[in-house]
């Protein structure tokens, strides 16, 4: 049972402060991710999991004991490495082992544990390799190898597949999660892949600024944005955003105009403005306009393939729409839209927090 | 200032502060103390055996440095020597430079053969030179002889402006291509798309050298200056190998003339009043140097 | 069109080369020189007959002129071993180790190493004297040490500074110590740095001259630069002895220099371009 229990931990260099306030208990054998931009204290968490930050405030327990002032090596966990880390002159066996040797594990179970772990990576035939001679796949698979062979209480992952390219990274992405179904073991993983993250995560914690900004499962993080930052951060191309203003009939008018909404399902508090969130999937688009929809005029149309993506203007309103990739609108159109209550999201322009849903009998 | 709340960061400093520990002993033992004891030297009396405990006596080796005709005349040498050999250093720096930036067959020797000069002792070197001055033997006067450019032996270093300008050209001779290889890093660090865009907009080469090289040679040419400034103000055996000094005193260096104050004629307080003073002005020129440095940017 | 300004680049070229080994081939020459050729009138411009008599006679008459060579090689050994070695922990130390004050020091480092070497010398003669360092290799080989240790201390920190850091993050990960990341990660990974530094140093210490000069008074003791210098003594300069000497004494940098001139240029102009 390895729980990895966060209580409000912080880092701040001089006056300059890094994360703030990190509340969180990773369960035994979960997938957390750790997702955010550069810059966003993602990675200064992982590294005070890992021990190579010292911890300003705060309580780290891995298990039972609390970690703080525990050195690296002796806290159980393993870490693969962006840039891989590997040892460029020694060979693959001997970067596998070297914890091991370091432990003064007896040379015949450094053999059988390295051999085993190879096996289970297709490295065998690579172990008497120098890491210069290999790709860049089997590097990264080295770089787990070696966390393997300690068989840690946690994993830490460091943007693992960020230097690979887009195929192999989709490959290793799903090594990973069979590697995590067989092992079992908990896991956190730094990225700013939100594919990595929707794909791979039980859970995900978004961070801002060093700040969590939500923690939840792809399925909550996507459908319930807790903010306007999560909102905007997940999702790609990313959610429309158009500020709305109460008019005198009391229905919602978009501010550069050409929309109009009588009534929200949100708790607006008497709001008079507000910041609604439409994500381009979501926006319904119809080549004849039906009773009810409004009408826009396709300014540019993308073919991404099975999708295409229309840049539509609605009076003086844009927004972004997907739709599917045959017979798409084109640019010059005029097309019908309509925008689904049940799939917008809504923001106080000042805070950026998401407003309750008003739960309707439907 | 911060106090470190963890241990694990501690435990780093302490083994960092173990890692520096040999070092800054070194560095203290042969560059600190002595600066220090010099000072100290210099405002007081004693003697080197230990027989003459020292004792204060305040500013009297400064004001004998005051009063010595000596002493300023090797200040006004080193001073010569320096503002007459960095120019034309600079110059046939960025010369090279330019021209080991080209791409010819050779480049490779051409280059080993500049650094030559810089990589070999100056103390040997300026034997070297001394050899080819020589009036009666050496091969500058064998040719000027020989071609009738002149019809008596010439006393390169016997004639006290002509010793003056024979040393600097030993020192040009030999660090030109010390300059000459910082200042081509930083001409390879230059973007090749600059030039190209200047081609576009229709520059010509020397447009080119005026408007893209030198202004951003400046940082690499200001490092070379301080560079070579600091070692042409504390020249030494330069004119000690090739004239001790002479004639008279017409290329004595500063610390040739503080070398010669402690060890032949015994004077170490003295002495180290004018090694304080050559420090003071070298000192004072790296300030000035930071100053225009600070005021371009 | 193209030749005519190649012509010229490479008369530029020729030009400077032949001035830069002017000194050095002319020396070499003098040195193949009988002493009546040394001293003719017509002078010789080229050997007749080239001979290794001066060579031979250096062997046989002044074997001492030899041993300032061995001296020298001492010296310039011992300095670059102790310099790399505690120079390139500070350098470790001071680019990665996140040290309080690592800017403050290694400004405080380049500062001292801006102290003329003259004025070093009362203070330095007096302790050495006291501590009977003088005329030892030990004396000068720290005495060299102090003086090349700045520059080192930059080189080398600037080159770890280059370094991936993950790596080391990965061996203290796996349970290494510093030390044992210093010894056995750090210094394969960045040998090249080492060279570089290592040979800049060398050079330095060979051709240093008033430490050298003051510090080893016995004739025995001398580095190849002053006891060269030095030889003659009073009377006129026996330049057949000096020439051949000379030529002995910078053969192993003019070597050195060729085959790590792409280390040593490196090395020298590492730190010019920030």
């Amino acid at each position: 049972m390895t729980v990895v229990q966060l209580e409000r931990i912080g880092k701040s260099y001089g006056s300059h402060t890094a994360v703030r306030e990190f509340d969180l208990t990773i369960q035994d054998g979960e997938f957390l991710v750790l997702l955010g931009p550069s810059g966003c204290g993602k990675s200064t968490t992982l590294r005070m999991i890992a021990g190579l930050e010292s911890i300003t405030t705060g309580t780290l327990r891995i298990g039972d004991a609390v970690m703080n002032e525990v050195e690296p090596k002796d806290r159980g966990v393993a870490m693969v490495f962006q840039n891989y880390a590997l040892y460029p002159h020694k060979t693959v066996f001997d970067n596998m082992a070297m914890a091991l040797k370091l432990q003064k594990v007896p040379a015949a179970e450094i053999q059988e544990r390295v051999g085993r772990t190879a096996d289970m990576l297709g490295l065998t035939e690579y172990l008497g390799r120098k890491p210069a001679a290999l790709s860049g796949g089997q590097r990264q698979r080295v770089a787990i190898g070696r966390a393997i062979v300690r068989t840690p209480k946690v994993f830490l992952f460091d943007e693992p597949l960020s230097n690979l390219d887009a195929k192999l990274r989709v490959k290793m992405r799903m090594e990973l999660q069979e590697l995590h179904d067989r092992l079992g073991v908990t896991s956190v993983y730094v990225t700013h892949d939100q594919i990595e993250a929707m794909t791979l995560a039980d859970r995900i914690v978004i961070m801002n600024n060093g700040v969590v900004a939500q923690v939840g499962s792809p399925r909550e993080v996507y459908d319930h944005p807790a903010d306007e930052f999560v909102a905007g951060f997940i999702g790609s191309p990313a959610m429309n955003f158009i500020d709305f203003r109460r008019d005198d009939t009391g229905a919602w008018a978009s501010v550069d105009g050409g929309l109009r909404l009588a009534a929200l399902p949100f708790a607006t508090g008497g709001r008079s403005e507000l910041r609604l969130g439409i994500r381009p999937e979501h926006v319904v688009v119809s080549a004849a306009p039906a009773e009810g929809d409004f009408t826009a005029l396709v300014r540019l149309d993308e073919l991404l393939g099975a999708d295409a993506l229309l840049a539509l203007e609605i009076g003086g309103t844009r927004l972004m729409a997907r739709v599917g990739g045959t017979n798409h609108p084109r640019a010059g159109d005029r097309v019908g839209i309509s925008i689904p209550a049940a799939l917008l999201h809504a923001f106080d322009p000042a805070t950026g927090r998401a407003l309750e849903r008003l739960t309707t009998g439907g | 200032m911060t106090v470190l709340s963890s241990r694990l960061d501690q435990r780093r400093q302490a083994v960092a502060f173990g890692f520096v520990t040999p070092t800054l002993l070194v560095i203290t033992l042969i560059l600190v103390y002595p600066i220090l004891q010099s000072i100290l030297l210099s405002f007081g009396d004693s003697s080197i055996d230990g027989s003459e405990p020292w004792h204060f006596v305040g500013l009297k080796h400064y004001a004998e440095l005051m009063a010595d005709q000596r002493f300023w005349n090797a200040l006004g040498v080193t001073l010569t020597f320096t503002g007459l050999s960095i120019p034309l250093e600079l110059i046939f720096g960025v010369a090279l430079a330019l021209l080991m930036n080209e791409h010819f067959r050779g480049k490779g020797l051409a280059r080993l053969a500049v650094l030559f000069p810089w990589a070999l002792p100056t103390a040997l070197n300026t034997l070297m030179w001394r050899w080819m001055y020589n009036t009666d033997y050496g091969l500058f006067n064998a040719v000027a002889l020989q071609t009738g450019l002149a019809h008596r032996p010439i006393d390169w270093l016997g004639d006290a402006t002509l010793a003056m300008l024979s040393m600097v050209v030993v020192s040009v001779w030999k660090t030109s291509s010390f300059m000459a290889l910082i200042i081509l890093a930083g001409l390879q660090s230059i973007p090749k798309e600059l030039y190209e865009a200047g081609r576009m907009d229709g520059m010509t080469k020397w447009q080119e050298f005026r408007q893209i090289t030198l202004p951003l040679l400046r940082g690499p040419i200001l490092v070379a200056l301080i560079v070579r400034s600091m070692d042409a103000l504390r020249t030494f055996e330069l004119p000690f190998n090739l004239t001790d000094g002479g004639p008279v005193t017409a290329t004595e260096s500063l610390s040739l003339y503080a070398y010669k104050v402690i060890f032949d004629f015994i004077e170490f307080n003295y002495g180290a009043a004018i090694v304080v003073a050559q420090f003071l002005v070298i000192f004072a020129m790296s300030l000035l140097y930071i100053f225009t440095l600070r005021n371009k940017d | 069109m193209k030749t005519r300004p190649r012509i010229g680049l490479y008369a530029l070229v020729v030009l400077s080369v032949v001035i830069s080994f002017l000194p050095i081939v002319w020396l070499i020459l003098t040195s193949l020189k009988t002493t009546a050729g040394i001293y003719a009138w017509p002078p010789q411009y080229w050997p007749t007959p080239i001979t290794l008599a001066n060579y031979i006679k250096i062997i046989t008459d002044s074997p001492e002129l030899l041993l300032y060579v061995l001296n020298s090689f001492i010296v310039g050994v011992g300095c670059t071993a102790l310099t790399l070695s505690i120079g390139g922990l500070a350098g470790y130390a001071l680019a990665r180790l996140n040290m309080r004050r690592a800017a403050l020091l290694m400004v405080v480092i380049l500062a001292v190493s801006m102290f003329p070497p003259v004025s070093l010398l009362p203070s330095l003669f007096q302790n050495f004297l006291n501590l009977g360092l003088l005329n030892t290799y030990t004396g000068l080989i720290i005495a060299h040490t102090g003086l090349f240790l700045p520059f080192t201390v930059w080189m080398l920190a600037s080159y770890f500074s280059t370094l991936p850091a993950e790596i080391e993050e990965a061996a203290r990960m796996d349970g290494m110590g510093l030390m044992r990341i210093f010894l056995t990660i750090v210094i394969p990974l960045s040998w090249p740095g080492f060279v570089a530094t290592g040979l800049i140093v060398f050079i330095f210490s060979w051709n240093e001259f008033p430490l050298a000069l003051v510090l080893m008074t016995q004739n025995a003791m001398r580095t190849a630069p002053v006891g060269i210098s030095l030889y003659p003594g009073e009377y006129a300069f026996p330049w057949e002895t000096i020439s051949t000497a000379t030529v002995i004494a910078i053969v192993p940098i003019l070597v050195l220099t060729a085959i790590f001139q792409k280390q040593i240029v490196g090395g020298l102009t590492a730190g010019s371009g920030k």
